[in-house]
């Protein structure tokens, strides 16, 4: 919790500097793809065979943000998505268990300050971004165990994009962001098995802006 | 405050990020009992229930019509007494079988039977019995269709047999010490049921039926189901001692974990060592299925697997000198049942019948009686470490 103190304080300084500046509320409108380069810890349970492990695959979802411009140059971004399905195949030695072991939808709002470069009026405007993502799974399920259970994960997000200004109002964007999600998973049903997900998402993000 | 009030949302959603954080989910079996008494009980009556472990002699007709001095599970004769004997010779209680018996015929506390003194007519407490499991009716030895051969009445029926002698009220006493050790035969139940699938399993992938993968997934499906039985005995063991030991005045009460048969002459023979890591984890599941039901319960866990692994561990140290083979030899034993019990099965195995080539057993420095069971010497080890405990919770 001790980094959302921190992207708060600094809205908040960033706000007080800034307050001769005309503010600005940017909507933005489109689709994400959740690359994940999933690692684990291996997963452990009394039964399971050395070198089992699993491996989580890719999704799509809609985007939706809102930005509020504190400076002509420095915004606060909240990252929402509609929660996207994403599932887990067998790997190492127990791959003959096949795809589909666990599906989850991610639920992952996300808090990024913003610094947009170049000055207001400008066609493309590059930006650089850090915040914290806070994801929560939820609808964890697994044919193999009747109660699966995915911890909460709690880390960094570090992103680039750029803006593009069709007129004053109407623009279109793309992103890519790196977010530091880590989960421990406990599934339980005839053995308990543990591991903990570490993500690794890269996420591809396209999509229309609106400013306000 | 134009801006206090445009940070407001993201305030608002920074401290809905916070709230949000749930953490990391439980693990089952990860728990333990409490609330189990500390002080020292004043017992009157040492209550067993469970297997051929600790049978004091349900099934003594049986080796009787051979002449054979047996009737436990153990290096039987004069000395050769089982865990229960020696735990309730500390505590300076009586204890004898509550039911005698074999073929569908037995008789329920015969020791009342046989004595006036009222401290005997109490004594018949040892509930345990050879094959018996913890609810299934049809044990190890039993023929399912006819009941006959040993009667195995499984545990759960061991204690309502006990809530129903008259001599007790009808229900638990403070004055009661409890040890409840089953599971074991339904170790051995879903161990061959596993072994014979994957038999089939194996056959299949070798004639060319099946895939290699689909061999494995097939494997896994039988490991997970004999998992699942195991989980199922754990879960009515600990059901069993919540409804009907603890809520029925059990007050001392200490449940046994099973112990890694792969550590056995059995787990360790030919025939198994392919599946030994399947023989070991049907303990494991079973341990940890009973712990997670017995999670904060008023019992103490005696964990039987790092016990036996400990024993194992130190047995030159415990005077030990043969670990690996079983005492009784199975020819002699053979011999002299006139090729009735050709598994060397030490219910039938006295001092006449112990191996004597190649090697010359000892039933105290050889662990091992038969393939599963432990000998006079083991049993005493065993009975040592299980005091041991007993004095550590404090009650003894």
């Amino acid at each position: 919790m001790k980094f959302q103190i921190q992207v708060l304080a600094a809205a908040l300084a960033i706000g007080m500097t800034g307050t001769v500046q005309a503010q600005q509320n940017i909507f933005k409108i489109g689709a994400i793809q959740y690359t994940t380069n999933s690692k684990t810890n291996g997963i452990q349970g009394i039964g399971v065979p050395p070198g089992a492990d699993a491996e989580t695959g890719d999704a799509t979802t809609l985007l939706l943000t809102y930005e509020r411009l504190f400076t002509p140059n420095i915004g606060v971004e909240l990252v929402i998505g509609i929660p996207p399905k994403i599932k887990a195949k067998a790997t190492g030695t127990v791959a003959f268990l096949g795809d589909d072991i666990l599906s989850a939808r991610n639920v992952a709002p996300t808090l990024i300050v913003n610094y947009h470069f170049g000055s207001e009026g400008d066609r493309f405007r590059p930006y650089l971004g850090a915040g914290i993502n806070y994801t929560r799974f939820t609808d964890v399920k697994s044919r193999l165990a009747p109660d699966v259970k995915l911890g909460d994960s709690t880390g960094l997000v570090v992103q680039a994009g750029l803006d593009y200004a069709i007129d004053s109002k109407w623009g279109v964007f793309g992103s890519i962001a790196r977010v530091d999600t880590k989960s421990k998973l406990v599934a339980a049903g005839s053995t308990v098995l543990t591991t903990e997900i570490d993500f690794r998402p890269v996420t591809y993000s396209l999509g229309l802006s609106y400013k306000f | 405050m134009k801006l206090f009030r445009s940070l407001a949302p993201l305030a608002l959603a920074a401290a809905l990020l916070a709230a949000c954080g749930g953490g990391d989910p439980d693990v089952p079996g990860s728990g333990s009992p409490s609330g189990a008494p500390t002080t020292p009980g004043s017992f009157t009556a040492f209550i067993t229930f469970g297997d051929s472990l600790s049978d004091v002699g349900t099934y003594s007709p049986a080796p009787a019509q051979f002449n054979i001095q047996g009737g436990k599970f153990t290096t039987n004769g004069p000395t050769g007494t089982v865990w229960v004997e020696n735990v309730a010779a500390t505590l300076g209680l009586p204890v004898t079988p509550a039911e005698v018996g074999f073929d569908g015929q037995s008789v329920k506390c015969p020791a009342a039977l046989q004595s006036t003194v009222p401290a005997i007519q109490r004594s018949c407490t040892a509930y345990g019995q050879g094959g018996a499991r913890v609810t299934d009716p049809n044990g190890i030895g039993r023929d399912p269709a006819t009941g006959a051969g040993a009667l195995t009445v499984p545990v759960v029926t061991q204690v309502a047999n006990h809530l129903a002698n008259p001599a007790f009220g009808g229900r638990f006493a403070d004055t009661d010490l409890i040890m409840v050790y089953a599971g074991n035969n339904d170790v051995f139940v879903q161990f061959g049921t596993f072994a014979a699938k994957a038999g089939q399993i194996q056959a299949q992938a070798a004639a060319g039926q099946i895939t290699v993968d689909q061999a494995n997934a097939l494997l896994f499906q039988a490991q997970t189901e004999a998992q699942e039985a195991m989980k199922q005995a754990a879960i009515e063991l600990a059901t069993l001692v919540r409804s009907e030991i603890l809520a029925k005045g059990g007050k001392y009460v200490a449940v046994m974990t099973l112990s890694d048969i792969a550590d056995t002459p059995f787990g360790n023979s030919a025939q198994v060592a392919p599946a030994r890591t399947v023989l070991t984890d049907l303990s494991r599941i079973f341990n940890l299925w009973l712990r997670e039901s017995l999670t904060g319960q008023p019992v103490q866990i005696i964990d039987t697997f790092a016990m036996f692994k400990d024993l194992t561990a130190r047995a030159t140290a415990l005077g030990f000198t043969n670990i690996a083979l079983p005492a009784c030899d199975i020819g002699k034993i053979a011999t002299a049942t006139a090729n009735v019990i050709t598994d060397g099965s030490s219910l039938f195995c006295d001092g006449n019948l112990l191996m004597t080539t190649p090697l010359q057993a000892d039933a105290n420095t050889w662990f091992f009686a038969d393939s599963v069971h432990p000998s006079t010497g083991g049993h005493k080890a065993i009975s040592d470490a299980f005091l041991a405990q007993l004095r550590a919770f404090g009650w003894i």
